[in-house]
């Protein structure tokens, strides 16, 4: 970042206690029908607003004990997790759950209280097509990449990789590639930075990155950034916070994020956030949640805003997990 | 992960503060909305997949389509009662679903169940085989509950031939009811889709209620189903044109039609002319433009091109985005399949469709022609930076082609695109250094 950043005016710093009390309020809001209805993301939402808290420097603003808690309590006998108690296993929520327990270091839990590692590996490894190499969500069956990701995401976080076909799933991600250099959620289908972002840092966990046409893609995801700072997740499309960080964290791992203007994103990013209740929306003046504050505020880290703790462009996640985790 | 329902996109912020009389009917929606789910929990757990559970699912998912629960719960319901019987395809997918859970992969439910047509009489002994003369239109009163009297006479052992009459009217009166019972679900996801037009999970479901179709019909029965399905991807995408959830169930549709499960052939010209007539519509569409650059080696391949016809198809692909750029050289999507076209030149060992019968030579002057075209362009546009853009890495193509260093005028070139690029796109500054760099200008 930077030296004149700092001196942007006062609503363009970042809210940082207002953002700690929004993500403590979200578990509170019992009394709203939203609550209700996103009960089938609330396992990923606890790792949004985790994840959240511990790149704003709050890793304990939310209680430790009660997480695990409630994380082992979504667990099936089938080892994978579902968004809450009384939600179907699927592999978002199983994804979800173990970078939680990564972040508060509860691997150990997993293992005394819950199923144990093992079964959450087996559990993954069961959802992948042996044939092509993708994954399925659960067992009813939509593929997409974006369960390639979370299986290596997760997997990899438990020492767990060697359970699935890993070459297969790599010449999956090869398959979805276009001309464009990017990639599409299956063989055939358009580029899309989400997409992008699920077979990059899949390809980077497995260490293939020398499959990515790193210039071209490069090209692309730098043509996402359009007027106003934002960055847009396909052509002709408009900016959004969360298409910011796909963009932005794909970028950072072929090594190009300076191929885009890093003071207008942020500044964008800031625009975004609500500075008296907390919270980021996608777009300026909009509503703000938790999907779009992790992302703004990954974002930011990646750009290197003052006091946020680094991020890993691989697994959205505090780079102090990811090190701790994997040993690097 | 790729957008997710439950975040808040385009909706503008408001004042969080409720009223008494909104925070009253917020709580009696959630009291209505978890007396709802209580009750579907109940079933659950008592392993009830009834019809009453099935109807309990519908109230549900009208409030809240994205609660993935409660389809996998419909899908319990209609496998454990509404569908006439089992079917081979989900037995199937059971049986291999410690290597291979996709029932919605077709080709694993047909390939798993090729005795497993209609015309074949249900299994003796099945608890939901030959339910004769019962019309299924799950939900309605009256619904079959999911046991059934064990006297029917269908699930009598075949003793004769005139049981076999029998059990081919109760095999055509399952087939009946299956049909009725998909499309009934069909019916039922349309307004939600309508409503929530990027919900994963009714996507999934309506085609995993497809893949059914293929597993429990006669091939020209769910033939009809699925023809049906692409008018409802033309009007998702005449809603939202570039709706990728509509491109990619529009591709796995045609896929399902052209397979052999459904009795089908190629409708690749077809689909071509779709992205025509898409394009026509509205120039700025990449994704019709990207299934344009997927389709045409199979076209041509299909239509038996030789290298003269695919030499003549290049140039009426060119003419064509051409004519799109002089009306819209600021349009990302016609560059983007621009070059597309271009790398079919430069790299024709990786896409041989168009080119793979034009000597380098040829390739080269294609080339030039269109570099000398572009120029033309800034006559009319001179503060376009896709224009300099394209200019900058074509003239490196055309070195690449011809295997040599750019010339001095051409050196003189790329140094003032590139002044250009600066000036005109600061925003990617650190990209101009890199190529600034790499090409030592
Ligand atoms: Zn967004």
């Amino acid at each position: 970042m930077s030296e004149n950043f700092k001196q942007l005016p006062e609503e363009l710093q970042l809210a940082t206690s207002a953002h700690v009390k929004y993500i403590q309020s979200l578990d509170t809001r019992k009394d709203e029908y939203d609550y209700w209805l996103t009960e089938h993301l609330r396992l990923n939402g606890l790792y949004w607003g985790l994840t959240s808290l511990h790149l704003l420097g709050h890793p304990d603003a939310l209680p430790r004990a009660e997480t695990i808690d409630f994380v082992l309590s979504c667990q099936h006998e089938s080892g994978g997790f579902g968004a809450a108690p009384g939600h179907d296993a699927h592999m978002l929520s199983t994804v979800s759950a173990v970078q939680i327990l990564a972040m508060v270091d509860a691997f150990d839990e997993l293992e005394s209280r819950g199923k144990g590692k093992a079964q959450v590996g087996k559990y993954i490894a069961s959802l992948q097509n042996r044939q092509t190499g993708t994954f399925a969500g659960d067992e009813w069956g939509e593929e997409d990449t974006r369960f390639l990701y979370g299986a290596f995401n997760a997997l990899s976080l438990l020492g767990l990789l060697h359970l699935v076909d890993v070459d297969k799933a790599v010449n999956h991600i090869a398959a979805c590639a276009n001309f464009d250099g990017g990639y599409g959620v299956s063989p055939g289908a358009e580029s899309h930075a989400g997409q992008i972002f699920t077979c990059v840092a899949a390809l980077t966990i497995a260490g293939r990155q020398d499959l990515v046409d790193k210039e071209r893609l490069g090209r692309w995801l730098s043509e996402r950034q359009i007027a106003g700072g934002g960055l847009n997740g396909r052509p002709e499309k408009k900016e959004d916070v969360c298409y910011s960080w796909w963009v932005l964290s794909s970028l950072e791992m072929i090594g190009k994020t300076h191929w885009i203007d890093k003071d207008q994103l942020i500044a964008f990013i800031l625009r975004c956030q609500d500075p008296e209740r907390g919270g980021i929306s996608d777009r300026p003046g909009d509503m703000v949640d938790v999907w779009h504050t992790v992302f703004g505020l990954a974002g930011l880290s990646l750009l290197r805003y003052p006091g946020l703790e680094p991020v890993d462009e691989v697994y959205c996640m505090p780079k102090s997990t990811t090190a701790r985790v994997l040993g690097r | 992960m790729a957008d997710q329902g439950g975040s808040q996109h385009g909706i503008a912020r408001t004042s969080r503060v409720r009223s008494e009389e909104q925070k009253q009917r917020d709580l009696q929606r959630i009291q209505k909305y978890r007396e709802l789910e209580d009750q579907v929990r109940s079933h659950v757990s008592r392993a009830d997949y009834s019809p009453q559970l099935f109807q309990l699912t519908s109230k549900l998912l009208r409030l809240n389509p994205e609660y993935y629960t409660l389809w996998n719960v419909r899908r319990r319901c209609l496998i454990s009662g509404l569908f006439s019987r089992p079917s081979a395809g989900s037995s199937c997918s059971t049986a291999c679903s410690s290597t291979f859970p996709t029932a919605t992969t077709t080709q694993s439910s047909t390939s798993c169940s090729s005795s497993s047509s209609a015309t074949t009489p249900p299994a003796p002994g099945s608890p939901t085989a030959g339910r004769s003369g019962t019309t299924a239109e799950p939900g309605a009163a009256g619904a079959p509950s999911g046991t059934f009297a064990s006297d029917d006479p269908a699930q009598a052992p075949a003793a004769d031939s005139t049981d076999s009459a029998t059990a081919a009217a109760a095999a055509a009166a399952a087939e009946q009811q299956d049909l009725a019972t998909i499309q009934s679900e069909l019916s039922f996801t349309i307004p939600l889709l309508l409503e929530s037009p990027k919900c994963y999970w009714i996507w999934s479901y309506r085609q995993w209620i497809l893949a059914q179709a293929i597993a429990r019909l006669r091939p020209h029965v769910a033939r009809q189903v699925w023809e049906a399905e692409l008018g409802l991807a033309s009007k998702m995408l005449g809603k939202d044109r570039r709706n990728f959830h509509a491109w990619g169930y529009r591709r796995h549709v045609v896929t399902q039609l052209e397979s052999a499960a459904l009795r089908g052939a190629s409708m690749v010209e077809a689909e071509f002319e779709y992205t025509y007539r898409m394009i026509q519509t509205d120039l700025s569409n990449f994704s019709a433009w990207h299934s344009r650059s997927k389709l045409i080696p199979r076209l041509l391949d299909e239509r038996g091109a030789d290298d003269a016809a695919r030499r003549a198809f290049l140039d009426k692909e060119l003419n064509q985005i051409r004519e799109a750029l002089n009306v819209g050289p600021e349009d990302q999507s016609l560059w983007y399949y621009h070059q597309f076209l271009m790398l079919n030149l430069v790299d024709p060992d990786k896409h041989p469709a168009m080119t793979r019968g034009i000597a380098a030579g040829d390739r080269a002057a294609y080339l030039a022609r269109e570099i000398d075209e572009i120029k033309e362009l800034l006559e009319d546009y001179p503060d376009v930076k896709l224009i300099y853009e394209a200019l900058f890495e074509y003239t490196l193509y055309l070195c690449q082609l011809e295997d040599r260093q750019p010339t001095a005028d051409e050196r003189a070139d790329l140094a003032a695109w590139l002044a250009k690029l600066k000036e005109l796109d600061p925003m990617r500054n650190g990209r101009w250094a890199d190529l600034e760099r790499e090409c030592g200008l």
